[in-house]
Order: structure tokens, then C-alpha cells, then sequence
């Protein structure tokens, strides 16, 4: 008996859903009325429990820490592409193979994703980048395009970095000012899309700003001081993002909030 | 009224899970910031006092990046599967501290409640109701009539049957009436 009414009271939850009423759907089934309405209510009455109310700035603290958490697990692989490679030949090979077999498949913006400064395909990656851009016409994503150059360029950094040993502060101040550019086109957006894109940026800037942390030690010390003032500029703009968030888009770009 | 809970599938957001495999920062902030307000609302209705709410929240996304690359199968669930072992770990905590502690008392259940609007309340009122039904009572209330998910994504969260889904709406029903009608 009660399998049956577990049974009863879920079809009538699925009916409540599709917009039917408690009274419709007893009506189907008068025998069980006493013992189905009053819980049928409850249901009714907690599917139409408005949400809890969320402050943006919540999001935006599990960002920031989610940023940091990933900067932490990016830093933690360790070994190169190369450094594997150079160890097992016959992957080598194979992936060699399947390289060639892929570029004649998928052409060559795909594979470029992965150059960085130095590489054939990286002129190409960059052409890639400017067509997506200019076909982009939606300002959310063109400002969201931004947020991935920026990553893009924090990523080439740290490709050449482990490569070759340098630091290029070409590309350090391309990520800072991709990352400026984002800003500025998201401030422009409807208040709401905004604020939501904001919380992105900073998820994306405590990211950077914790990558640059890890690699400070690997870059010859002549270049050290100059991470420590990009880390510095990522601070800054953490600190300018809360203190907007707080009191509203009237508050100006802080003066420590860039670097060249 | 809500059709349905996912407003995006598992399908729907397979690409960005992919990216998000390889850390890539912004497919984890999509991520992130699609789920945060279904985890905050599921932790809203599990755990009473509201600083606690906020940091268990943070922590379901924290172990949602260390088990990233682990990820099989339905999307929905296994972040909700994070959200309910971390509401099971908090519970186990306190239940050791509870000796030494004085019973936490809800910023909310505080402040004058002429002041807060109807619809606070009522959460409260139900919140409250929540709090005595059992762990996983509270789980299928909240995710089929807060979430919206269907008995089947239930299941499949919380690694029970179907079946076992529908007996404990039933049973929680009938407890929430109960409570509710006290009150």
C-alpha cells in the first residue's frame, strides 16, 4: 500500500511540474485525497521557495581561491613535453606520425594552439587569435577572448621559461595588458553580465598573479625584480577589483595597477 | 514553477569539463561559476550557520579542482556527490566538537525577524523544518524541489536506487508536514 502511494505522490509531483494543480492531479485519484493533498502542498509549496540570495563577492572569493588551487596543480607538472620525449624515442616517433597525420586532417590553426614565441606555427597562432577577435561581434565574448589571450600569453611565458631559461617581458606585459583590455571592454556591459564578468577577471588575475609566485625563483635573478612588480600589478588590481565590488564602478584605476 | 534542474546537460557542458581536465583557468571559472549558486543553495538547506555555508561552499570547488582529472559520468553528480560527502565530513566534525561547544545559533535566527522580508522566512521556516529530517531525507528535498533534478539524477548522485529515491521523498514529505503544521 504504501509502495503504491510512493509510487501515486511522484507521478502528481511530476504533474505539479508541467504546471498542473494540486486539485487536478487529485482529482485523477479521489480515494487517496486525505492521505496525497497535504503532502502534494508541501510540495507545491517548497517548488515555489524562492532562492537563496547570493552575494557576488562569495563567487568571486571561490574564484580567486580556485585560481590560486590551479596555479598550484599547472606548477606541480613539472616535467616537459621535451624532457619526456627525449627519454622515449619510439613515443617520439609515434607522436610524430600522428602530428603529420593531424596536420594534413586539421590544418594548421589547430596545431599552433600549443606554439609559443620561437616555434613555426607561432605567427600563425597570433594571426588566429586577431581573425577570432575581429569575427567576434558579441562584447562579452570579445571581452572573454581578451581573458584567454591574456592566459595564453602567462602560459607562452612560462612554455619559453622552462625552455630556454628566460624571462620574455614581452609577453609578461602582453598578459598584463590583454588582461587591462578585458577589463575595460567588460566594464562596458550591462551592469549585470559586468559584474559577473568581473568575477571572472578575478579569478583569472589571482590565477596569474599566484603562476608568477611559482615561477619567480626559476627566472634568472637580473629578471626576478621584474616578476615581483607584475606580481605586484596583479595585487593592485586584486585589491581595486574588491574596493569596485564594495563601492560601486565610480572608483578609479589604481595608479599601482600597471606596470609600464 | 521549474521544469527541470540542469539548465545546462552533462552533454551541453562536456567541452568546457574537457578544458577544464587540462586546468585551464577559464573553463574552471565557468565551471565554478555555473554550479556555485546550485552548491550554495544545496549547502543553504544542509548547514545552519552562515559563515559555515560560505567556506564549505569554497571547499566543494577547491576538491572539485583536485579531483578534476578523476571525473566519469554525469557532470551534475559528481559535483553534488563533492557537495554531499563535504556536508557529511562537516557534520562528523562537529558531532566530535559538540561537547565543547555551546549549540551554534544562526546569524539569522538572531536578528528581528520584523525586519526580514517574508521570503527569507519562509527559506528559514523550512530550513529549520530540514534540519530534522535525516541526512539523506534533506539530500532529496533539497535537490528535487529546490534543484529541480529528476529521481533518476538523484539516484545517480547519491548512489541509490530509484526506488529508494521515491521512498525517501515520501517519507520526507510526510516528516516536513508534520513540522511544518507545528510550527
Amino acid at each position: 500500500m504504501e509502495k503504491e502511494l510512493e509510487k501515486r505522490l511522484d507521478a502528481f509531483i511530476a504533474e505539479l511540474r508541467k504546471g498542473k494543480s494540486v486539485e487536478e492531479c487529485l482529482a485523477q485519484n479521489p480515494e487517496h485525497r486525505s492521505e496525497l493533498e497535504p503532502l502534494l502542498e508541501v510540495a507545491q509549496a517548497m517548488q515555489r521557495l524562492p532562492k537563496p540570495e547570493l552575494a557576488p563577492e562569495l563567487v568571486s572569493a571561490t574564484l580567486v581561491s580556485v585560481g590560486r588551487e590551479v596555479a598550484r596543480y599547472r606548477g606541480n607538472k613539472s616535467r616537459t613535453f621535451r624532457g619526456m620525449l627525449s627519454h622515449r624515442p619510439r613515443v617520439a616517433w609515434a607522436l610524430g606520425a600522428a602530428f603529420i597525420l593531424l596536420f594534413a586532417f586539421t590544418g594548421m590553426t589547430f596545431i599552433s594552439g600549443n606554439s609559443i614565441p620561437g616555434d613555426v606555427l607561432y605567427p600563425v597562432k597570433l594571426a588566429t587569435e586577431k581573425v577570432k577577435f575581429l569575427l567576434t561581434y558579441d562584447a562579452q565574448k570579445k571581452a572573454e577572448l581578451r581573458l584567454t589571450f591574456s592566459d595564453e600569453r602567462l602560459r607562452e611565458l612560462i612554455g619559453i621559461l622552462q625552455r630556454s631559461g628566460t624571462l620574455d617581458t614581452d609577453l609578461l606585459k602582453a598578459m598584463l595588458d590583454e588582461a587591462k583590455l578585458a577589463l575595460e571592454n567588460g566594464s562596458q556591459l550591462p551592469e549585470q553580465q559586468a559584474s559577473l564578468f568581473h568575477v571572472k577577471f578575478n579569478h583569472i588575475n589571482a590565477y596569474q598573479k599566484e603562476s608568477l609566485e611559482q615561477i619567480r625563483l626559476k627566472v634568472p635573478p637580473s629578471e626576478r625584480e621584474t616578476v615581483d612588480k607584475a606580481i605586484e600589478v596583479c595585487g593592485n588590481r586584486m585589491q581595486w577589483m574588491m574596493k569596485r565590488m564594495r563601492e560601486g564602478k565610480h572608483v578609479p584605476w589604481g595608479r599601482g595597477c600597471d606596470m609600464w | 514553477m521549474r521544469q527541470k534542474g540542469p539548465d545546462l546537460s552533462d552533454a551541453e557542458l562536456q567541452p568546457v569539463l574537457e578544458q577544464a581536465r587540462h586546468y585551464e583557468s577559464i573553463a574552471l571559472a565557468q565551471l565554478c561559476e555555473y554550479f556555485y549558486p546550485k552548491v550554495y543553495r544545496y549547502i543553504y538547506y544542509r548547514v545552519n550557520t552562515l559563515e559555515d555555508r560560505d567556506d564549505l561552499t569554497n571547499e566543494v570547488f577547491l576538491r572539485m579542482v583536485q579531483s578534476i582529472r578523476k571525473q566519469r559520468g554525469s557532470v551534475h553528480a559528481w559535483i553534488f556527490r563533492i557537495a554531499a560527502n563535504i556536508v557529511i565530513d562537516y557534520y562528523r566534525r562537529r558531532a566530535v566538537r559538540k561537547e565543547l561547544e555551546q549549540p551554534a545559533e544562526s546569524a539569522e535566527a538572531v536578528a528581528d525577524e520584523n525586519t526580514i522580508p517574508d521570503s527569507f522566512l519562509e527559506q528559514e521556516r523550512l530550513r529549520r523544518a530540514m534540519d530534522r529530517l535525516t541526512g539523506d531525507q534533506q539530500d532529496v528535498i533539497v535537490l528535487k524541489f529546490i534543484e529541480g533534478y529528476e529521481n533518476d539524477e538523484i539516484a545517480d548522485m547519491l548512489g541509490k536506487s530509484v526506488e529508494a529515491i521515491r521512498a525517501l521523498q515520501f517519507r520526507a514529505l510526510i516528516s516536513l508536514r508534520k513540522l511544518l503544521g507545528k510550527e
